[in-house]
């Protein structure tokens, strides 16, 4: 849909991007992803992200697997330096070495004095994105030491001389195609290098002959148990068994988050750690102590030497991270992938523009930061908060929260500006929040400036419309002039809903107050009035709150202040209904995670912030409740014959609403009642609140929804039975599917009040 | 015979190890059984590499060792250019398809690695349901203890080329033998 139209030889290459520091170079990298990695990145990512929902799905004690693997990090990062002190003595007292390097410069200098020790010219090298982190190869080889990358993906990169995209699977961005011109040009060679099967062979005869003539092997460590000294090492081609196995000198390296107490916990993350690869183990998974007892390899008669091992475990930041009560979190990560292979962004643009110089993906952006320097974090700008990684997590960690954490320092470092100034002063951002750039104080703040827009609506929306207005918009606050932006409704959703008429008498007893959030309230305010409609119908006693920011949009922008401000206004705002035993009723999805899951980093207030989380509700969600309470059949309310738009249906559901598990009723309503519904399968819109708005996202969220547009044109192939309605729970992704596909988009509440029977 | 419990467990781990790209076949447990197996399972092989076992007899062993091809006491350069391993293994897992091979003992970590073929022994009433059993403090998890183990699910494999490619620097055939 939106292809990039600068040429390939003119596009950045990956090293030249690596460094996200400033905006100018991230917005180069997409370019340079879009432009060349995007395909292969979206083919694999999307392949584990299948696989893992397949076997998570089957997994019977999912959820009880991830709360023990979160127990035992909390309690391995807590202990820490006990644990390091355990571990020393574990591995000790089995005849191995222990450093602990404070920097990365500490570490590869004791690597470089260990190999210099032993006269080492080739070291082989098991895939390791601790050592990217503190550029091992680059030092050794600058030591005039051979180093032989024996990961085929880090032997790709090594070729190419690449950064790592990908924890798990660092050359995904590249294809077969790819592979096979880099090594025709890198290599002189009369074998054949086209096919998987070919390139596979050259890459392990080449490497074979490493292994056995190493004299270190190198290896990470997945994870570490302080009891025994015991490496958990994953993977599946066998190079980390030949590295651990065949030279006499073995050394790990490995930061410290990834020592845990004991052993025994180890078999917990062997079965999480599974669910990213297929649902079965690697071919390999070890658990080895060193020194191993087997004598290392000598051939053709050299001399057979005495094993070592060497530990080296590097701090590089990571106990200032423990002390960060919002880094402390990422110290739990075990490096699975399911964070970037669930993430609409990532699938998109992989992790040489959604990372930095060694780490990637939503969780990047905190290591990143974490073991350098903030700025380093700038990518974790494409996260959008979607909230996709959250569920997928094994160790449970707020990834969206610590990129919205990450913002707020970096809007801190920013400059500021007059116009930025003048936009909080306006719209009341808190005092901290107006260095944020003017765009994402506009955003942050929309509240405000929608309502100035609902009020003048005759002026606003002749501005909407007028290009010269729209430039204006575009460079003051960064709103893309290409994105048609809905008119503000003559009468907002609490003027209209005070003409709605009364519930009628009898049917359910349930109170509920429908929260009027900013973007029904000022923009698609019918989608409210049509939520009081069927809820009344259903004789519910419903109310109307009034409209305030909860705080979802100064959160996005990492504007926590502001958002801390807003939702402190709201929960005040909806604690008398609280009070008075109403439940939330809620229709923008983004809205109900702030209730459900934000608001606890948001309010002081425990209590209040625990009640709003278990008595909100989404719109359509609650109908369904309602309708099984009084245990009346969907069919006998609604009548699919009643449907403005006919039975067949595409729906798109809200991406936090998928998080929150607010996705399958309306689906599931929908086909009670009797529609013939096709969902969506993508993880986001790609617009995701203002992200598609932003000018320079624009590009960037236009080649996200291809996904989305071409599963609604599969949906609609003849052979599946021709057109459909479209229908989507999400403001922004109402808007996607509409400026995507050029047609009407309702809400499921919309549809369910049009076909009720009365 | 195995109880019935077993039995299942076993169905499973052949269903799933299968699913891995491994050869499984059930052999009876007598030497001259196992003989067989072993000389099928590595036909076409001219050299190979038989380590020690523990948990079957180790008259099987004696026997094993009289095929043609085997190396008794390999150098370091014949290991690398063996066709064939076998090893014993110290547990299988259900679930997951794998065996685990407990390394130490002479062979058992370079027979499961270096060559294209690799034969696993793995006695029936030692599979376990799930992997994290191996780490349980009793049962099968205690024998564990102190060991270096890999588990091993199908031959080595990589998808870094773009396809899934069978046999990367780990062997390119795995087959279980399920002694029962």
């Amino acid at each position: 849909m939106a292809a990039p139209a600068t040429p390939a030889n003119q596009l950045d290459t990956p090293r030249a991007v690596a460094n996200k520091r400033d905006k100018r170079t991230l917005l180069r990298a997409i370019r340079m992803a879009l432009g060349i990695e995007s395909a292969a990145v979206r083919r694999n990512t999307q392949t584990f992200n299948r696989n893992r929902y397949r076997e998570a799905a089957a997994l019977a004690d999912y959820d009880a697997l991830k709360d023990e693997a979160r127990a035992i990090k909390e309690r391995a990062i807590a202990g820490l330096p006990d644990l390091l002190l355990t571990l020393e003595g574990a591995v000790r007292a089995r005849g191995g070495q222990f450093y602990l390097a404070s920097t990365a410069a500490d570490a590869c200098r004791y690597i470089l004095g260990v190999c210099q020790a032993h006269s080492a010219r080739l070291v082989v090298k098991g895939k390791s994105i601790t050592s990217e982190e503190i550029r091992l190869n680059h030092m050794l080889q600058g030591a005039g030491i051979e180093v032989a990358e024996s990961d085929l993906a880090e032997f790709i990169l090594q070729v190419a001389d690449e950064q790592p995209s990908h924890n798990v699977a660092p050359a995904m961005h590249y294809s077969t195609e790819r592979i096979s011109a880099l090594f025709k040009q890198k290599f002189e060679t009369s074998e054949p290098l086209e096919t998987g099967e070919e390139l596979t062979k050259f890459a392990r005869e080449r490497l074979r002959q490493k292994f056995l003539t190493a004299d270190i092997g190198f290896t990470g460590a997945n994870l570490i148990a302080a009891d025994t000294g015991t490496l958990m090492l994953v993977e599946s081609e066998g190079n980390i068994r030949m590295s651990s196995l065949l030279p006499p000198v073995h050394i790990s390296l490995a930061g410290v988050e990834k020592v845990i107490p004991a052993r025994s916990e180890m078999g917990v993350f062997l079965e999480l750690l599974a669910l990213s690869f297929n649902g079965k183990l690697t071919s390999y998974t070890s658990f080895i102590s060193p020194p191993l007892e087997d004598p290392s390899f000598a051939l053709a008669g050299r001399p057979r030497k005495k094993r070592e091992f060497h530990l080296v475990l590097i701090d590089n930041g990571r106990m200032k991270m423990r002390q960060d009560p919002v880094l402390q979190e990422a110290l739990y990560c075990i490096r699975c992938s399911a964070c970037m292979n669930s993430c609409a962004n990532f699938q998109t643009v992989g992790g040489h523009a959604f990372g930095g110089e060694a780490y990637s993906g939503g969780i990047g952006g905190s290591w990143e930061a974490g073991t350098g320097a903030l700025e380093n974090a700038r990518f974790s700008d494409l996260c959008t908060g979607c909230s996709r990684c959250v569920n997928n997590c094994p160790v449970r960690i707020d990834i969206p929260w610590l990129n919205e954490s990450l913002r707020d320092r970096l809007n801190q470092k920013s400059a500021g500006s007059p116009m930025a100034t003048l936009l909080g002063l306006a719209s009341a951002a808190a005092s901290r929040d107006r260095r944020a750039s003017a765009q994402k104080i506009f955003f942050g703040n929309y509240h405000w400036f929608a309502a100035m827009g609902s009020r003048l609506s005759g002026l606003s929306n002749g501005l909407l419309k007028n290009q010269a207005a729209r430039s204006a918009l575009e460079a003051l606050v960064g709103v893309d002039r290409r994105r048609e932006l809905p008119p503000f409704p003559a009468r907002t959703l609490v003027r209209a809903a005070g003409e709605a008429p009364a519930a009628r008498p009898g049917g359910t007893r349930a109170k509920a107050v429908l929260f009027a959030d900013v973007y029904t309230n000022y923009g698609l305010p019918e989608r409210g009035l049509a939520a009081l409609k069927i809820l009344r119908a259903l004789g519910a006693d419903v109310v109307i709150s009034a409209a305030v920011p909860e705080g979802r949009a100064a959160l996005s922008q990492g504007m926590i202040a502001t958002a801390k401000k807003h939702a402190r206004r709201a929960a005040a705002t909806l604690r008398p209904f609280l009070e008075d035993g109403r439940d939330v009723i809620v229709v923008e999805p983004s809205a109900l995670a702030m209730f459900r899951r934000d608001f606890r980093h948001l309010l002081l207030d425990a209590a209040l912030s625990e009640r709003l989380r278990a008595h909100s509700f989404e719109a359509v969600e609650y109908v369904a409740r309602l309708l099984e309470e009084s245990g009346r059949a969907a069919a006998d309310v609604f009548d699919v014959a009643r449907s403005p738009v006919g039975p067949r249906l595409f729906y798109h559901p809200h991406c936090q609403q998928k998080t929150l598990g607010c996705a399958e009723p309306t689906e599931k309503l929908l086909r009670e009642i009797g529609f013939d519904v096709a969902t969506s399968g993508v993880e986001c819109c790609g617009m995701a609140g203002s992200f598609g708005y932003k000018k320079e996202y624009f590009t960037l969220s236009m080649a996200v929804a291809d996904d989305l547009f071409g599963q609604v044109q599969a949906a609609e192939a003849v052979s599946a039975g021709g057109p459909r309605a479209l229908v989507a729970s999400g403001t922004s992704c109402t808007e996607q599917l509409h400026s995507g596909l050029g047609r009407p988009v309702l809400h499921p509440l919309e549809l369910l009040a049009g076909s009720l029977r009365v | 015979m195995a109880a019935p419990a077993q039995t299942s467990l076993l169905e499973l781990f052949i269903a799933r190890a299968t699913e891995a790209a491994a050869k499984v076949d059930r052999v009876r447990r007598s030497g001259v059984e196992l003989r067989n197996a072993v000389a099928r399972a590595t036909e076409g092989a001219r050299s190979l590499v038989i380590a020690d076992g523990e948990f079957l007899s180790a008259e099987f062993f004696t026997v094993l060792r009289s095929l043609p091809g085997v190396i008794a006491k390999p150098t370091d350069d014949q290991l690398a250019t063996t066709d064939a391993g076998v090893t014993e293994a110290f547990a299988g897992v259900a679930r997951t398809g794998s065996i685990c091979i407990a390394m130490g003992p002479p062979l058992r970590a370079t027979s499961s690695l270096l060559m294209p073929l690799h034969v696993a022994l793995l006695p029936a009433e030692r599979i376990v349901s799930r992997p994290r059993e191996l780490f349980a403090l009793d049962g099968i998890g205690a024998e564990a203890l102190g060991r270096n183990l890999v588990f091993v699910t199908g031959p080595s494999a990589t998808a870094d080329m773009g396809p899934l490619v069978r046999g990367v620097h780990g062997p390119h055939r795995l087959h279980i033998l399920v002694v029962e």
